[in-house]
């Protein structure tokens, strides 16, 4: 077995065996474990990244079981790009994590604050606990969302795909849970919401199965693709599990009018999970929606009502998005629909799909591209603003959370002019802005691009404004966001207040090199801009075009 | 596998034909819609939690019934010879799944409601046992396990 093979399955072992490892282990030995494995797993993620650009697919059937019982692992351009942005800002915000165990929690410690032993009964006690910052159970909940992270986006059969969902969706519940009191309700409605999802999308595989008579990604989709080029072809369960699975990953991803749950669930989670919630866990759900409308289902015309709908789901998105995050005064809340917005535009490509024909604006120059080149920059548009976003938001949600813990609150008003005491955290904030907002040399401005080039060459106008419209709303609701923050307090005499700070502010993680992790994020966003057309190149290997 | 004749006593329907498997297939159908239609119409969380399951049984039902079809047609490898062996694969570890997700509802609804009962007392007079502050320490053993 090669070395990129055994990376492969390493990937996706490593982080559970650390998860697994890490519960026998004391919250010390934990960070350090969880930084050795947020190591290995950039280092192991390196290799399928580089074999994947040469131009080669890599397959493994663990354990020599070939399919339909073996498990098998399958990594193309989009898996390793999305594993790649996991590993990022996995790496990232672990360091971060270890660096600031505060920000991985709250939890309930019984009688005095002297005692560390959260194990014993207290029936009695009055008041019934302490609360203390940190939380341990972080770290075996955390590697093991990232093992399920990564299995999903490895995953080369369905119903493995649908194993990872679910790992990746209890452990986010349970990572939102860390949160303490105030969390355990959203992390509840998390848990319904996330696991009906995943019930609709296990009908909708099982449907799939029924028709091909396989699991496995590529297979299903060449039966299909055969099926649909018969005369007498009856793909209504085909239509049907397509519904099905697009609903159930619709509910996963918060796309409008079903985002309701993600507000609290994302703004009240601790400091360091905020970040890994919108960054990647909803990128897994978005990413077997790529798999199943690319790979599985291919350009049907039977599915031409289905992608209008989602479609306009995503355009509803966007406005009601941004105009609800124009509406908040605290900066979690506002970062949150912050993404219900840009999860639209993830959704935008899917017409494009069935109708790629370069119909319009014939001859005129830079307008026409071929057949391939429509979808292939739909696609790399989409990926582009997917991964763009993760590394913003991560870094957008990590700074926020930040300042929440320094001055105990997130009230946009009570943080004016913090950006004076606290530079670096607001200028990886402005970072991420320009990433998220999509301004020129951001990955967010090659996603939009791409995207809006290949929507003009199919003669999908409708695309470009709504891609105007996202853009400036973005950059009203961001705005809002940070400039109060840049802006100095108007009698320039008076410190910042600290209202009913929850940590000390001379707590020395708060102000040491934790701060340099959102900014690390924040600058790979702007940079990452110069990927545009490597990405493209990369989305080639394995496409089903 | 013998084809049943069901007549739904449904009135207004009249006799109509089903085999067994589809009989099985709108049977599972049938329980997740009302499972979720419960579980988005309530507001009470084990309700919710309850119906959450209902839910799941349906789907596993009609993957079920799949199976039994899929082995029917002859589409799969385990074709002709009752039902097909990776759909009942399916079923088995989306069973596990239901296990873990119930567990892990099942927590947080004892912590969530563990925190109504201390403070509800609290807020109106001083009572000598103030709820069961015990749930959050069992409970966090209990997520340990997860």
């Amino acid at each position: 077995m090669s070395l990129t093979l055994f990376c492969l399955g390493a990937v996706v072992l490593v982080p559970l065996l650390a998860s697994a490892l890490s519960v026998l282990l004391g919250s010390v030995a934990r960070r350090v474990l969880g930084v050795i494995t947020s190591a290995a797993v950039l280092g192991l993620s390196t290799p399928i990244l580089v074999q994947v650009t040469s131009g080669q697919t890599l397959e493994l059937a663990l354990g020599g079981f070939e399919s339909p019982l073996g498990i098998t692992l399958r990594a193309d351009g989009l898996s390793a790009l999305f594993l790649a942005m996991t590993a990022v800002v996995g790496a990232v915000v672990s360091c971060y994590a270890a660096a600031r165990p505060a920000s991985t929690g709250k939890r309930l410690v019984p009688g005095t604050p002297d005692r560390d032993a959260d194990k014993q009964h207290h029936r009695h006690t009055e008041p019934p606990g302490v609360w203390r910052a940190g939380h341990a159970g972080f770290w075996p909940l955390w590697l093991g969302c990232w093992s399920g992270l990564n299995a999903v986006f490895l995953s080369g059969d369905l119903f493995n795909t649908y194993v990872g969902l679910e790992l990746v969706g209890l452990t986010a519940v349970a990572l939102v849970a860390l949160g303490g009191r105030d969390a355990w309700p959203a992390a509840l409605r998390y848990l319904f919401i996330a696991v009906l999802g995943s019930l609709l999308f296990l009908i909708g595989v099982a449907l799939i199965y029924s028709v091909t008579g396989t699991l496995d990604i590529i297979d299903s989709g060449e039966i299909i693709t055969g099926l649909a080029a018969e005369d007498d072809a009856d793909l209504a369960a085909v239509v049907l599990a397509l519904c099905l699975i697009s609903l159930g990953l619709a509910l996963k991803v918060a796309l409008v009018p079903l985002h309701r749950w993600l507000i609290p669930a994302h703004s009240s989670a601790p400091s360091a999970v905020s970040p890994l919630l919108s960054a990647l866990v909803i990128k897994a759900a978005l990413f077997v929606l790529l798999r199943v409308w690319l790979w599985v289902a291919g350009p049907l015309p039977e599915l031409a009502i289905l992608a209008w709908v989602l479609a306009g789901m995503g355009a509803a998105a966007i406005l009601v998005g941004s105009v609800m995050a124009l509406r908040q005064t605290r900066l979690k809340p506002l970062i949150a629909y912050s993404t219900v917005a840009q999860v639209g535009y993830w959704f935008l490509l899917l017409p494009l799909l069935l109708d790629p024909e370069t119909s319009a604006l014939e001859g005129q120059p830079g307008t026409t591209l071929d057949d391939g080149a429509v979808l292939a920059g739909a696609l790399s548009g989409t990926v582009a603003l997917a991964l763009g976003h993760g590394l913003a938001k991560a870094s957008l949600f990590l700074s926020a959370g930040h300042l929440k813990d320094l001055y105990g609150t997130d009230e946009i008003a009570d943080l004016r002019g913090a950006g004076r005491a606290h530079p670096m955290l607001v200028m990886s904030m402005g970072l991420s802005a320009v990433g998220l907002i999509g301004l020129p040399l951001s990955l967010g401005f090659s996603g939009k691009w791409l995207l809006a080039t290949s929507a003009v060459a199919a003669g999908h106008y409708w695309m470009l404004v709504v891609l105007v419209a996202g853009t400036l709303f973005s950059a009203a609701y961001l705005l809002k966001a940070v400039a109060p923050l840049l802006v100095m307090s108007e009698d320039d005499q008076t410190e910042l207040t600290l209202p009913q700070a929850q940590t000390r502010p001379e707590d020395p993680t708060l102000t040491g090199k934790a701060q340099l992790a959102p900014f690390v994020l924040g600058l790979l966003t702007v940079l990452t801009g110069f990927l545009g057309v490597w990405l493209t190149g990369v989305l080639e290997v394995g496409a089903p075009w | 596998m013998m084809p049943l004749s069901v007549a739904l006593g449904l009135a207004g329907v009249g006799a109509i034909d089903l085999s067994q498997v589809q009989w099985y297939l709108l049977l599972g159908t049938a329980i997740a819609v009302i499972g979720m239609v419960r579980m988005l119409l309530t507001r009470d969380l084990v309700a919710r939690l309850i119906a959450l399951n209902v839910t799941g049984i349906g789907s596993l039902m009609l993957i079920l019934a799949l199976a039994a079809r899929t082995a029917e047609s002859g589409d799969a490898a385990g074709a002709g010879d009752g039902t097909d062996p990776v759909l009942s694969a399916l079923v088995i570890t989306g069973l596990v799944i239901t296990v873990a997700f119930t567990g892990l509802g099942a927590v947080l609804i004892r912590r969530i409601e563990g925190v109504q009962d201390v403070e509800g007392p609290e807020d109106t007079k001083d009572s000598g046992d103030a709820g069961d502050s015990g749930h959050f320490n069992g409970s966090k053993d209990a997520e340990a396990e997860e």
